[in-house]
């Protein structure tokens, strides 16, 4: 399976660090950002599997502005919510407006882990449907004109037969000359 | 016979995960899900191909498991005789219904394949209005899943009459499955299914947004009319069409019920009415009351 790529979004180089740490070890391709201004450059420039941001922000742009740009750019991008303890309502806000997820500080990391894993099956499903999706149009395109082509073919050569059949029954002419007509078609 | 039990695996796989630190329940509530043996296979089989005309190979027994296996469980029986035995007896004939739901495949979408569509518009609709000096026109998809192809008939319709009243037209949507008449007649989508088939101008132009959803305007919406319908069935009182779309559903019956749905097909259609089937789909060998003509990039079919 593919490693997932994620974007740390946090204003504290404490949980910055730590996450990447944490998440580098789990094989994930992991990037930072230090403010939600960062993060909405480098979330224009590259697509991002999953977002963790942190809800809370100074600099003008908070999670929620940063949840908004990254399902702007790409609805595939899955964006997780760092909330500090206790701010359920923001969460909840938050998960109206498009989050797939939220996690409460200090943040667990078998439960960050665990949804990430859930997240990776889920993408690497929708791969094999989107895959098996296109080979089946592929299919369907090849084998729709094959048949369409057989079908006007079969038709044609019945029409044909009909017409042999008929000048070889004609009593009123010569066997040889309905044979010479039948070939003329 | 074996089959693969994908439950069990992704059990295996959480289980591990749940070494971690946090409590993960060990999954009491995943009871094992119930097998159907071959025995059960041929019951099952026969019972759907009666009620359906479905025919299903008993090589595809994955299918009447993952299918079926909700309804069973939900009706708390421990195998699937018993099942069938309380499907049998059950006769408000719901979980009759039930299975015909889930054993049905609705995969459709907006404008499938395109070319038929171009076809109604540049060459059919035109050829019907001109001999028909009041315009009107009989038209029935014979197997509509979840509406689309009704709804992109009728959206050729008003691309090409302008806002139609209604009295001289006849549009009609039918299936077997009674969760797909009930989508289709109310007219809701979502994004997924919108996503597909379906240009943004014509989304925007004919459907209106209902928070996630999106249903399709009223205007449109009393174009058409639904009804439940089993092409097994007697076709006595469907009356006469100018035109019938019978696309993706014959292919899952036998070659024997095959003829017998084109050929009543053939009693419904009007001496100058237009059949089309769908794109893989072939009546070589199947109804040869019928005969293939080709327009452009797509093939309809007319009485002999
Ligand atoms: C794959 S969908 C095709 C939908 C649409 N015509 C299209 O081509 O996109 C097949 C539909 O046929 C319906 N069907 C299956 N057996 C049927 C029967 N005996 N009578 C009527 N409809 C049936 C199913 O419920 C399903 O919605």
């Amino acid at each position: 399976m593919q490693a997932l790529k994620i974007l740390v979004v946090d204003d504290d180089p404490v949980t910055r660090s730590l996450l990447m740490k944490r998440l580098s070890k789990a094989e994930c391709v992991v990037e930072t950002a230090e403010s939600g201004v960062e993060a909405i450059r480098m979330i224009s420039n590259t697509y991002f599997d999953v977002i963790l941001t942190d809800l809370m922000m100074p600099g003008g742009v908070d999670g929620i502005g940063v949840l908004e740009t990254a399902k702007e750019n790409n609805i595939k991008t899955e964006v997780i919510l760092i909330t500090a303890h206790g701010s359920i309502d923001n969460a909840i806000v938050a998960m109206k407006k498009g989050a797939n997820d939220y996690l409460q500080k200090p943040i667990n990391f078998d439960e960050l882990i665990l949804r990430l894993s859930k997240i990776q099956n889920l993408k690497h499903l929708m791969k094999n449907a989107s895959d098996l999706r296109v080979a089946m149009e592929t299919t369907e395109q090849v084998s729709s004109e094959t048949i369409q082509h057989l079908e006007m073919t079969v038709a044609e050569l019945q029409e044909r037969m009909l017409t042999i059949r008929k000048t070889l029954e004609r009593r009123d002419l010569p066997p040889g000359e309905r044979i010479r007509m039948a070939l003329a078609g | 016979m074996s089959i693969s039990r994908p439950g069990h695996q992704d059990n295996k796989k959480d289980a591990t995960l749940s070494t971690s630190r946090i409590a993960v329940k060990p999954f009491p509530a995943i009871r094992k899900r119930i097998t159907i043996n071959s025995t059960e296979i041929q019951l099952f089989a026969r019972y759907i191909n009666d009620l359906t005309g479905i025919h299903i190979e008993p090589s595809k027994a994955y299918l009447l498991e993952t299918r079926l296996g909700k309804i069973l469980e939900h009706e708390s029986c421990d195998s699937f005789t018993t099942f069938y035995y309380k499907a049998k007896a059950d006769t408000s004939k719901i979980i009759e219904k039930q299975i015909i739901d889930a054993i049905t495949t609705n995969e459709t979408l907006f404008f499938r394949d395109a070319s038929p569509f171009e076809l109604l518009k540049h060459k059919i609709l035109p050829e019907v209005f001109d001999k028909r000096s009041n315009k009107s026109v009989r038209i029935w998809s014979a197997a509509c899943s979840t509406g689309q192809e009704v709804y992109s008939i009728a959206i050729i319709l008003r691309e090409l009459l302008g806002p139609v009243n209604g009295t001289n037209l006849k549009l009609v949507g039918t299936d077997i499955s009674d969760a797909a008449i009930k989508q289709a007649s109310y007219g809701m989508y979502n994004k997924f299914e919108i996503e597909r088939g379906l240009p943004r101008e014509r989304l925007q132009r004919y459907f209106e947004s209902h928070g996630e959803n999106w249903k399709i305007k009223d205007e449109i919406r009393f174009m058409t009319s639904f009804n439940r319908f089993n092409l097994m069935g007697s076709f006595a009182g469907m009356g006469k069409y100018d035109i019938i779309f019978c696309r993706n559903v014959a292919i899952y019956f036998t070659l024997d019920d095959r003829i017998k749905v084109f050929n009543k097909i053939a009693d419904c259609l009007e001496p100058d009415g237009y059949l089309i089937i769908g794109s893989t789909e072939s009546l070589t060998g199947v109804c040869p009351r019928f005969v293939p003509k080709r327009h452009l990039k797509s093939i309809f079919y007319q009485l002999r």
